[in-house]
């Protein structure tokens, strides 16, 4: 089984808007499948559909098998998925470490909540290792709040990784980074495809043609086209819905 | 049959004439909460005081001299610079800090407490009477009613409706709105957001002084009397819907009428744990109440 | 390794640790000098101390700003009174008043836990507020004038055996009581379970990412809070004599929350300094005028305005400095190095 997750006819409506209208696709395991689309096109609600923020009215989820349509976070937690934001959505006041630490805590087992923080076992050494492997070894002690943008962004997808996931949600990673952070993280998006699954939206063409192993293309709520990347960019019903004319 | 009748006529009809005379002066107030959350985003714990500065503001003007029928129109208007003052020097000061919510909360519970005690100071803690100036009752369609709580009745609805029809359907009202909806875009539309601010929260304020005149002469005028009150009405914000004028109406005229009706068939000590008992279903399965905030509705 | 929250509770352990001393201090002058009055208030203050406790954990640490936490408070007292009216037992009136108040949070927390913020301000408000008014017209529990008669109790220790009537003895254990109870909130707080909750005051929104259920944190935090304050609570009729409806009131929420605010919100140990500094300066300003009403809410209006973090608030950055310095110092060990 190359799939690891596949999603079949996913709706959701607000109001008599129809966000997203029965958009299905497969994502290889161990592959980086890149949803684009114009603004609006519904990437976002549909990331939101997939990852237990919204409930859709329509359609199924399945990760490694198991249908986990309309769970919530948590659960889809539990399922091996995890989820990076387009907004940045850590815990500002709290420092790298403490981020880090509270997304690994999943690793460790529930009998051990009651207990004091240990300095060793399977949550503290995942976080050294994501601080030395993310670069982070400096400002570890630092306030969320006072890194530069790029270093937010770079924690968002550090956390995602502490729990140890199988597939990773990364809505928009580089949005807002310079040009060089933008090729580093690339690069970091690459070296993950040995370890995990990558779902991605991203805007940055030129990233999504290097990087994509497979392209979801949405307009208006629907899949328009899908396919590797030369196929979907050459797609002309595609270049009609980014440039607005056949 | 005629036992029905006479119920309905002597014993039902008269309890929710009486509800509907308290739930009219529990809208006032609660629409003055409402109005101050909805715009301003602020839980207002001292509103109950400014009832109470109401009433005993009526007691002190009648005791100089002033027609019962003048202070209706005087004791408002004389809250409104209170209000203001409060809320350009007070509220304005907390209102950028990070949980804008607990310290608006937290500073009016605490001018509440001043208050309530200056009022203590100034009246004494005794209970206070003053006279009914419409005393008797009236016929009703058969029923009697106090005639005093007939003119409650008329006149809280006249200045409710007034306040929808200001909020919904002038310019003034407008850019109230605008402001509650969105405050940085009304401000770059030249709407005056920092006199629309204290100007509501006034107007607010004037709304429970309002009603603190309204009924001192069916209630008794004592320093805790905005206590009890400010349960009920923010019950009802609540229940309406925070920022919601109709939610408000609706919410009072219903909550009241439960009180009522159910004085009538249980000790009137379960009337309240029943309201809040209704707050709470409500709260539970439609939390934003029946519905939504100002700058939406 | 020291985090900055590691570091944060150490500080507050530091204030704690002086209100302790101070404490002790008190009572070897008190116990000198024969004293009973102050020492009742002192012990009535720390009582007060473990209600201010329990907001905190709501306010300072969850994010929930409970307007009712005098609801366990009161019940924790009333049950406690009940038990020591038929059966003069310490054990058996705190046994009582903990799993009375369970329920009762867990109840208490199912309701109020389904909305968030203001919402949640208000029906804990609201909550409390019925229940006093049910309690305060039910003639079983002794209408408005509440219980009296709560027959002075022995308490057996194990080695010793104290006497509520006793001052310094009972002010003794209640400081032991309260020592306890900081501890476990402050224990608590530096698990994983505990930085969940503290999660949920920094970012509620991305607390279900980390795989957890922010309703269920949420009701655990609400539940350890009435625990608290009911076990304080149930040491009020031992110290008094009596119980009174008054307990359940908003003035002894409002009270309470003011003794966080004043004290320092988010430190466990400006609740229990606030509680002190209240009560004695309620007794100070009583003793001149009638209207302490005005000067207590002055003081709170003043704190909220120019003092938000509270004294111990305003106090902990100097002694967290000192703190990092000290742990700077030490050698620290080699981190193992785990291939990722």
């Amino acid at each position: 089984m190359t799939d690891i997750m596949h999603v079949e006819g996913l709706c959701i409506a607000f109001g008599g808007l129809k966000a997203v209208d029965g958009v299905s696709f497969t994502a290889e395991r161990n592959k980086i499948t890149t949803v684009i689309g114009p603004n609006g096109a519904g990437k976002t609600t549909l990331f939101n559909l997939i990852s237990g923020a919204l409930k859709p009215s329509g359609g199924r989820v399945i990760i490694k098998g198991k249908d986990v349509t309309g769970k919530g976070p948590a659960a889809l937690q539990e399922a091996g998925l995890a989820r990076s934001f387009q907004i940045t959505n850590l815990f500002f006041e709290m420092t790298v470490r403490e981020n880090l630490r509270l997304a690994a805590q999943r690793l460790e087992p529930v009998r051990q909540a009651l207990l004091p923080l240990r300095r060793h076992g399977r949550a503290a050494d995942k976080v050294t290792a994501l601080i030395e492997r993310f670069g982070f070894a400096e400002k570890a002690h630092e306030i969320v709040a006072a890194l530069s943008h790029g270093e937010q962004r770079r924690l968002e997808i550090a956390m995602c990784l502490a729990s140890e996931p199988q597939v990773l949600m990364l809505d928009e990673p580089t949005q807002g980074m310079s040009h060089g952070d933008t090729e580093d993280t690339a690069q970091l998006i690459r070296s993950l495809t040995d370890e995990v699954t990558i779902l991605l939206i991203e805007h940055d063409i030129g990233l999504v043609m290097s990087l994509s192993d497979h392209v979801v293309v949405m307009h208006q709520g629907r899949k328009l086209a899908e396919g590797i990347p030369a196929e979907v960019r050459a797609d002309s019903a595609v270049q009609a819905a980014y440039f607005g004319h056949g | 049959m005629p036992d029905l009748i006479s119920y309905l006529q002597f014993v039902l009809a008269p309890q929710m004439l009486n509800g509907l005379a308290l739930g009219v002066s529990v809208i006032l107030v609660a629409l003055g909460l409402t109005i101050i959350f909805g715009l301003l985003d602020v839980i207002n714990m001292s509103h109950g005081e400014f009832y109470a500065v109401g009433a005993f503001g009526a007691l002190a003007l009648s005791a100089l001299g002033f027609n019962y029928w003048v202070l209706i129109a005087l004791v408002p208007i004389l809250m409104i610079p209170i209000g203001v003052l409060t809320e350009r020097f007070l509220i304005r000061r907390v209102y950028d800090g990070g949980d804008r919510h607990v310290s608006t909360l937290l500073l009016t519970f605490g001018l509440g407490m001043i208050a309530e005690d200056l009022l203590k100071i100034v009246f004494g803690p005794n209970t206070h009477r003053p006279e009914n100036p419409l005393p008797g009752a009236t016929e009703v369609l058969g029923v009697f009613i106090p005639t005093y709580r007939l003119f409650l009745i008329a006149i809280g609805a006249v200045v409710i409706v007034a306040v929808a029809l200001v909020v919904y359907r002038t310019r003034l009202g407008a850019m109230v709105r605008a402001a509650a909806f969105d405050r940085n875009m009304a401000a770059s539309l030249g709407v005056r957001v920092g006199w629309v601010y204290s100007g509501a929260f006034a107007f607010g304020v004037a709304l429970a002084g309002l009603a603190g005149v309204l009924l001192a002469p069916i209630y008794s005028v004592f320093p805790t009397m905005g206590h009890d009150f400010i349960l009920m009405a923010f019950t009802v914000v609540i229940v309406g819907g925070m920022g919601s004028i109709w939610g408000v109406v609706i919410a009072g005229v219903l909550l009241t009428q439960v009180q009522a009706i159910s004085s009538l068939v249980i000790s009137p000590v379960w009337a309240d744990p029943i309201v809040f008992g209704v707050m709470v279903l409500v709260l539970m399965f439609r939390p934003q109440g029946i519905f939504g905030r100002i700058g939406h509705a | 390794m020291h985090d900055r929250l590691d570091i944060s509770m150490r500080a507050n352990h530091v204030f704690f640790g002086i209100l302790v001393i101070v404490a002790l201090v008190f009572a070897a002058f008190a116990c000198f000098s024969g004293d009973v009055f102050y020492l009742r208030l002192a012990t009535e203050a720390l009582i007060l101390g473990g209600l201010a406790l329990s907001i905190d954990i709501l306010l300072g640490f969850t994010g929930l700003l409970s307007l009712g936490q005098a609801l366990y408070f009161g019940i924790g007292a009333y049950v406690s009174a009940l038990v020591l009216r038929e059966e003069p037992s310490f054990w058996l009136a705190m046994g009582a008043a903990g799993v009375s108040v369970l329920l009762a949070g867990i109840a208490g927390g199912l309701i109020a836990n389904r909305v968030r913020g203001v919402y949640f301000a208000l029906i804990t408000f609201g909550m409390a507020q019925v229940v006093a008014k049910v309690v305060y017209n039910s003639r079983e529990l002794g209408a408005s004038d509440g219980l009296i008669g709560i027959p002075v109790i022995e308490i057996p220790l194990g080695l010793i055996t104290l006497s509520a009537d006793d001052p310094l003895g009972f002010f003794l254990l209640t400081l032991v009581i309260i020592a306890l109870l900081y501890s476990m909130s402050a224990y608590l707080l530096g698990t994983p379970f505990g930085r969940i909750i503290i999660a949920l005051k920094a970012n509620e929104k991305r607390v279900p990412y980390l795989g957890y259920s922010t309703w269920a944190a949420r009701m655990a935090a609400y539940v350890l809070a009435a625990v608290i304050a009911g076990l304080a609570g149930a040491l009020y009729p031992m110290l008094r004599g009596f119980v009174s409806p008054e307990l359940l009131f908003f003035a002894t929420s409002g009270d309470a929350l003011i003794m966080v605010i004043v004290g320092g919100a988010g430190t466990l140990a400006g609740a229990i300094w606030g509680a002190v500094i209240l009560t004695m300066l309620k007794s100070v300003i009583g003793s001149w005028t009638e209207h302490h009403l005005i000067v207590i809410g002055l003081i709170f209006m003043s704190a909220i305005l120019f003092m938000p973090k509270g004294i111990v608030g305003m106090l902990k950055p100097f002694v967290e400095r000192n703190l990092l310095r000290n742990s700077a110092r030490q050698p620290k060990p080699e981190p193992e190095r785990t291939a990722l």
